[in-house]
């Protein structure tokens, strides 16, 4: 019988939603099992870091590395794992785009400690304590990571072989793809895996019209069409700007897409592909016009960028780096 | 006094690393438990509309 496949997972900055996709295999997973031996699942499994700094380079034949780089910790599991790994894939959008904590590019550490130990509403922080990266106590020194000012992407950080988008994965393609690793058919270096060649667009169901729309709606405006386009009704969809895979998940249960696959590849930047599209179906011609039909989109930054930030061409607000 | 770290702790959603000091006779004398994650969804998710946030904190916990 042929080796079993050394497979791990690890998530930095993350929720977890990546690990439970995997976790949403169901019964699968024992087919998993019997082809691969996971030595490392921080959700599910019991390891020290110490464990995964004993073992030799190139030990993992394949590691799944999910969340995006926030701190220090982060970008040095980053490291190690690309050291121990022959093949190692951004999975999930965070770590492949910087995903939703990405969104907090748009402040600095400092902006960020701030609000959270300092200024909600909830919080009541008297001596005006924050996390420190060195700190006495009576019996020795206690550490943490150093929280940066910037989210990174994986491949920010490291070298990356193969990029599996969504938040999360829908566990079909992941099943695919870790068919592609146990065959030996995974496509060339740098691919993004189990997604499609078209957009959610293209994959969603709903009726297009050709329509043209004047401004953009918000759900509470308006009682959408069960059938129809979702953008054609004025809600903004991120599904013409978005790499399909998913199925257009949300889109069929009333949901405007959010971009989660990220771009496709003929695309680097996917809010200035939303905008392409917008500017497609809106009726303005004059700019005053358009400019009041585009201040009708609420938070362009956190609709056109939900997942992509990092990755996008602004890659983050310009604001002055924490001290 | 000696130190026992548990770093990470695993099976949960989440980072966190535990760090036990002993004393000379082996028993616990002290105890810190380290959450080394952050994200900030405290600050990054002011700005975004509030019909948006259903799709935005579930990330705080994905398990």
């Amino acid at each position: 019988m042929a080796e079993k496949l050394k497979l791990a997972l690890y998530w930095a900055a993350t929720c977890g939603g990546c690990e439970v996709a995997v976790l949403d295999l169901n019964e699968k997973i024992l087919d998993l099992a019997a082809v691969a031996d996971i030595y490392l699942w921080p959700v599910a499994m019991d390891f020290k870091y110490k464990d995964v700094e004993a073992w030799p380079e190139k030990f993992i034949d394949v590691c799944l590395f999910n969340g995006a780089i926030r701190n220090s910790e982060g970008e040095h599991m980053a490291h190690l794992l690309r050291e121990k790994s022959k093949v190692l894939v951004a999975f999930g959008s965070c770590s492949c785009f910087g995903g939703i904590p990405g969104l907090a590019n748009v402040a600095n550490a400092t902006q960020v400690m701030n609000r959270v130990y300092q200024e909600t509403w909830s919080t009541d922080n008297r001596d005006n304590v924050r996390p420190q990266t060195s700190v006495r106590v009576a019996e020795g020194e206690l550490t943490l990571p150093a929280f940066y000012d910037t989210v990174r992407a994986l491949n920010q950080v490291v070298d990356v072989d193969y990029y599996l988008p969504g938040c999360p994965p829908v566990p079909e393609r992941i099943w695919e793809v870790v068919g592609a690793i146990v065959s030996g058919t995974l496509p060339p270096k740098g691919a993004t895996v189990g997604v499609t060649e078209k957009t959610v667009c293209e994959e969603c169901t709903r009726r297009k019209e050709g329509k043209i729309i004047r401004a953009f709606v918000r759900p509470h405006q308006v009682m959408a069409d069960k059938e129809r386009c979702l953008l054609e009704q004025g809600l903004i969809c991120m599904g013409p700007a978005t790499r399909g895979g998913c199925n257009a998940r949300c889109v069929s249960v009333g949901m405007p897409c959010r971009g989660c696959y990220g771009p496709t590849d003929r695309v680097s930047d996917q809010g200035a592909k939303m905008l392409s599209a917008i500017s497609s179906i809106l009726e303005a011609t004059d700019e005053p016009a358009i400019k009041k039909s585009l201040d009708s989109i609420v938070d362009p930054l956190g609709t056109f960028y939900r997942f992509t930030l990092p990755t996008s061409l602004l890659h983050r607000a310009r604001v002055e780096r924490s001290k | 006094m000696s130190r026992v770290t548990i770093d990470p702790i695993t099976r949960l959603e989440g980072h966190g690393k535990i760090e036990i000091f002993l004393n000379d006779e082996g028993e616990v004398e002290n105890a810190y438990l380290q959450i080394p994650e952050l994200r900030g969804f405290e600050r990054f998710c002011e700005g975004r509309p509030v019909e948006e946030l259903p799709r935005i904190v579930p990330r705080i916990c994905g398990v």
